[in-house]
This record gives C-alpha cells, structure tokens and sequence, in this order.
C-alpha cells in the first residue's frame, strides 16, 4: 500500500486512531468509542472501518492482536486492536496539524477557541 | 433475516476484502443489531450500513494490487474465458445496483449453492473417480469376457503408448502368461481385478506412475473433453466455495495462513488465487495448510508457487518435462520470494497437493510439518480400456532430479512428523521462533 494513502490522514482513521490511544478495542469497541468521541457524528461501518483497519495495519500504525472474548458481549472471540508507537505519533502529528489551522483560523478571526 | 441479507450484501465487496474482514464486518452487524432496537434506531442502521455500501465498496475495488497490476494474462488451458479482471476493476454503477438486485434476489431464493458437486474437469486421471457422473454400473461381476476385454486392452494401450516398448513388452508378455495359466479366473470384483493388473504391471516395469483403475460408475467418453455442462457446474461450484480457499489470514506474528482444499483450474480461479496471495503479501513467514487438500490442476500449484521465488524454478512433476514446470517468478509486487514457508499435511493430502509439498521440500523451500502424504499416483494420460475400467500411463520420461522418490505411492515425509491435528500449532511455533531471528 502506498504511503500517500494516509497523506493526509482520512478523518476516520485518524479517530480510528484516536479511539486506541486509551485501550485496545475490537471492531464494534472501536465504532462505539469513535461515536462517543464525536458526539455521535461519525457512526463507522462495517466496510469503513474494516476497509481502514486494513490500511492502519499496512502501515504498521495498529496491530493486531489475539482473538478473544469480551465478557460484555457473550463468548464470540473478537480480534482485537492496538496503537502502535508509529501510530501514536502519526495522530500526534495530524493533532498539531490541525493545532496549526486553528491557530491560524483564531488569527483570522474566524475562530474564537481558547485552547490553541 | 436481516443477517442472511447483510450477508448476501457483503458478497458486493471483492473477494480478499470478505476473506480478511467479512466474519468481523458481519459480526459488527450482529453487535450493533443487538444494541439497536426499535423501529428509529434500526431504520438508522440500514441507512449506516446503506451509506457505508456506497462509500467502501468502491474504494475496496479501487484498492491497487501491485502483483495483479503488473502480472501477464492468465493462461487458459482448456480455453474458457479468463476471470482475470473481474475482482480488480472499479465496478461500474449499474453493476453495483445489479448486484445489489441479485443479492436480495438470491437471499430470497435460498438457493443451496453448497450443494453443488466438486470434481476437477481438467485433471486426466481424477475425472474417472467413482463421482464422476455417468450411468451407474448394474453390478454386475466380472466375467471371463470383460477380463480378458480388459487385459487385450491393456496390452494394446501399452504397446502404442508407453514410454519405453522394451519394457512395454516384458509386461504384455507377462500379462498374457498369467492370464494363459489362469491367474486372473478368481477376480470377479473390479477393484480387485485392476490392483492385481495394476501389481502385476509395475513388478515389471518399477514404474509407480502406471496404474489400472476401476470405476463402478460407467466412464465418461473422455476423447471429446468434459461438456460444457460440466465445466459451467465446476465453475459455479468452484466460485461458490471461493475455489476452496477455505481461510486466508494473518496470524499473530503477522504470520500468513492460507488453508487451501484443493489446487482449482486457473482460468476459474485464478483471479481469487492471486487476491489470496496478495493479503499475504506483507506477512514475515507463511503457513499453507493442505492437511484437507485433495489434489487438483498442476496449473494452480504452478501460480501459487510462482510467489516463493525470485527467479523461474523448476517444479519436478513426474511424465512432465514442458516449459510448463517452471515457475514464472518473479510476480511483479510480491514480497514473499525469501519469508519462511511452512506446509501442512496429513494422510488426506493428496495429488497436487503432494505435488506442492513435495518440490518445495525438495527444493529446500518449505518445511513440512504433519504426517506422511498420501501417495496418489500421477499417472499422466489416462486412457479409457472399456466401460469401467482405464489405465494411465506416461508418455514422457522424465528424471526425477532428486535422490528420493516422488510422492507416488509412497506419499511425501514431513520434514517435522506431528498428527495432522497438531501440525498448525506446531507451525505457529516454528514461525515465531524463525521470525524472532
């Protein structure tokens, strides 16, 4: 997979990413965290999320990690994921680009945010 | 039902994205289903999964393969047209809508698909196994005429056919003196009759590739080739069961496992075969599990072993000596030349399968873990004697450039003898220590 595929981040993947920064998850963790964490805006599919998961893998950003049961769900075994360092600094870096935008949208005026 | 229907819409995705995620997208479903209820809650999941359709399916077709984008046509043995594109291009937008229409057409339908009957059109000495289709036999036993029809016929087959007609000629004496003297009289069950012929052949000639064989259903004409018919249902049946490649995924240790049942016709499956090597393409070592393959085209093993070499390899194939038995490595985009390969195996493996596991042994390119092969005999052209019965004889010679003896009869020795049932874990071990390195 080219590298230009993440370049720029695809905002799912980047909350992709961003839902694994604080525990591994499994695909339905996952679509449930990134649901919670924009306010319910972004519900992720089955074939965009696994169509990204894959690409994440590609790169090496996540990995995978054994099958296995989450007791909140019953006994399927479940594929599990986890950020990985290069990961964690690729949605570092796509977090202080937008940081970037902001800063300049707040020096423009069109913005009114406090924490940039 | 809402399942059966987001099952039939998952078949709109191309094969190597269902393969890797189609269990978890369809357990997504099933998790969200569980969690979503009521009228609101379940309308806004059907427009979710509606909407993701839209968005993800073209953009899994998109995806570039650099191997198939790069890699020569396919060749086509027996002439049918290639399938070479139809996973890899962009679907068009009424394709799509059409596939959609025959999904839920098909869901309706329930058509049990499985059911339909696996044989391998293409390969000479299989098509003459008992499921091959034709009249059934009356049951009747063999009688002095039939036998001695039989063994005329053998005699003939091998004088215009064998390889070496010294040799050719030492066994139709043979024969022919022991039919004078009465040996053959006992033999009423067919089975038995062309074991004893099949015996009494190779004790002349040490030739394990020759052999007689029976079958209680009547032949098929086999001069004309198999019928269209028959090819069509193949190939349903073969694209039905995703041409049996049964799993294609990435272990822990990014470790890739490829179960495969059979080695299916190129032209039918070619286009899934290289999207299953593909998925792989990034592993650091390489399972393939043929503990349940039953044997198939030499083709298949041909373009799957291209992907484990860099440069054309020769595969020693018994009564074969073409350009046939080199490998076209290497495949353009393929990263898997140098990783580690290991092979399954079990008593079950058989013919291609044996094959397969046999040259890469051989060619120190692979390590078997498992128990001894089968031994099916690759008989090179088969020719009908009558009704019931057929011999397959070779009609090249080829040097077996190896000190051991091919798979014939005597199947193939793992390089790590384990029961069957152990061999994947066994595998698993030997990777991640090999990949540790």
């Amino acid at each position: 997979m080219p590298k230009q595929k993440l370049h720029p981040l695809p905002s799912a993947a980047f909350q992709i990413l961003l839902s694994l920064a604080g525990e591994d998850l499994h695909g339905y963790g996952i679509m449930r965290q990134v649901a919670e964490q924009t306010g319910g805006r972004m519900r992720l599919g089955p074939g965009t999320l696994y169509s990204s998961l894959q690409t994440l893998l590609e790169e090496k950003l996540i990995a995978e990690l054994d099958l296995r049961a989450d007791e909140k769900l019953g006994n399927e075994r479940r594929r599990y994921y986890r950020l990985t360092s290069a990961g964690r600094k690729v949605a570092r870096s796509e977090a202080e680009r937008l940081a970037g935008l902001l800063r300049v949208a707040r020096n423009k005026k069109i913005w009114r945010g406090d924490y940039v | 039902m809402s399942e059966k229907l987001y099952r039939w819409l998952l078949r709109l995705y191309p094969s190597h994205f269902r393969h890797a995620y189609g269990d978890a997208a369809l357990q997504l479903f099933r998790d969200r289903s569980r969690h979503e209820r009521g009228f609101f809650p379940a309308l806004r999941l059907w427009l979710d999964l509606l909407a993701d359709l839209v968005v993800s399916v073209p953009r899994q077709y998109r995806r570039v393969q650099p191997a198939l984008s790069g890699a020569s046509a396919l060749r086509s043995a027996a002439g049918t047209p290639s399938f070479y594109l139809l996973d890899n291009q962009p679907p068009r937008a009424g394709a799509l809508l059409l596939g959609a229409v025959l999904s839920l057409a098909g869901a309706a339908a329930s058509i049990p698909l499985s059911h339909l009957p696996i044989y391998r059109p293409f390969a000479t000495p299989s098509i003459l196994v008992p499921s091959a289709p034709g009249p059934a036999a009356t049951g009747v036993r063999l009688d002095n005429a039939e036998r001695r029809r039989v063994i005329h016929s053998v005699v003939a087959n091998l004088k215009e056919h064998y390889v070496d007609p010294a040799v050719a000629r030492e066994m139709q004496e043979g024969l022919l003196a022991r039919d004078k003297a009465g040996d053959y009289q006992a033999s009423e069950d067919g089975t038995a009759f062309a074991a004893l012929l099949t015996r009494h052949l190779r004790e002349v000639s040490h030739d394990l590739h020759l052999e007689v064989v029976y079958s209680r259903n009547m032949l098929p004409e086999i001069s004309a080739g198999p019928s269209p018919e028959r090819i069509a249902a193949y190939r349903n049946a073969m694209l039905a069961r995703n041409c049996t490649f049964e799993s294609v995924r990435i272990l822990p240790h990014n470790i890739g496992y490829l179960k495969l049942n059979s080695f299916p016709e190129p032209s039918i499956c070619g286009t899934i075969a290289k999207s299953a090597m593909d998925s792989l393409n990034r592993s650091d070592a390489l399972i393939f599990d043929l503990r349940d393959n039953r044997g198939g085209d030499p083709a298949m093993v041909m373009l799957i072993a291209a992907y484990l070499f860099d440069h054309p390899e020769f595969m020693y194939r018994p009564g074969r000596t073409t350009p046939l038995c080199w490998t076209e490595s290497p495949v353009p985009g393929n990263l898997l030349a140098h990783k580690p390969v290991y092979v399954l195996t079990s008593s079950r493996t058989c013919s291609a399968a044996e094959h397969f596991s046999y040259d890469l042994k051989m060619l120190k390119r692979a390590t078997l873990v498992g128990e001894r092969t089968a031994g099916a005999t690759d008989v090179g052209v088969f020719h009908r004697l009558d009704d019931h019965f057929g011999i397959g004889i070779r009609e090249f010679k080829s040097i077996n450039p190896y000190s051991q003896p091919d798979w014939a009869v005597t199947g193939v020795q793992p390089d790590v003898k384990v029961p069957a049932a152990d061999a994947l874990v066994t595998a698993e071990k030997l990777a991640q220590t090999n990949v540790r390195k």
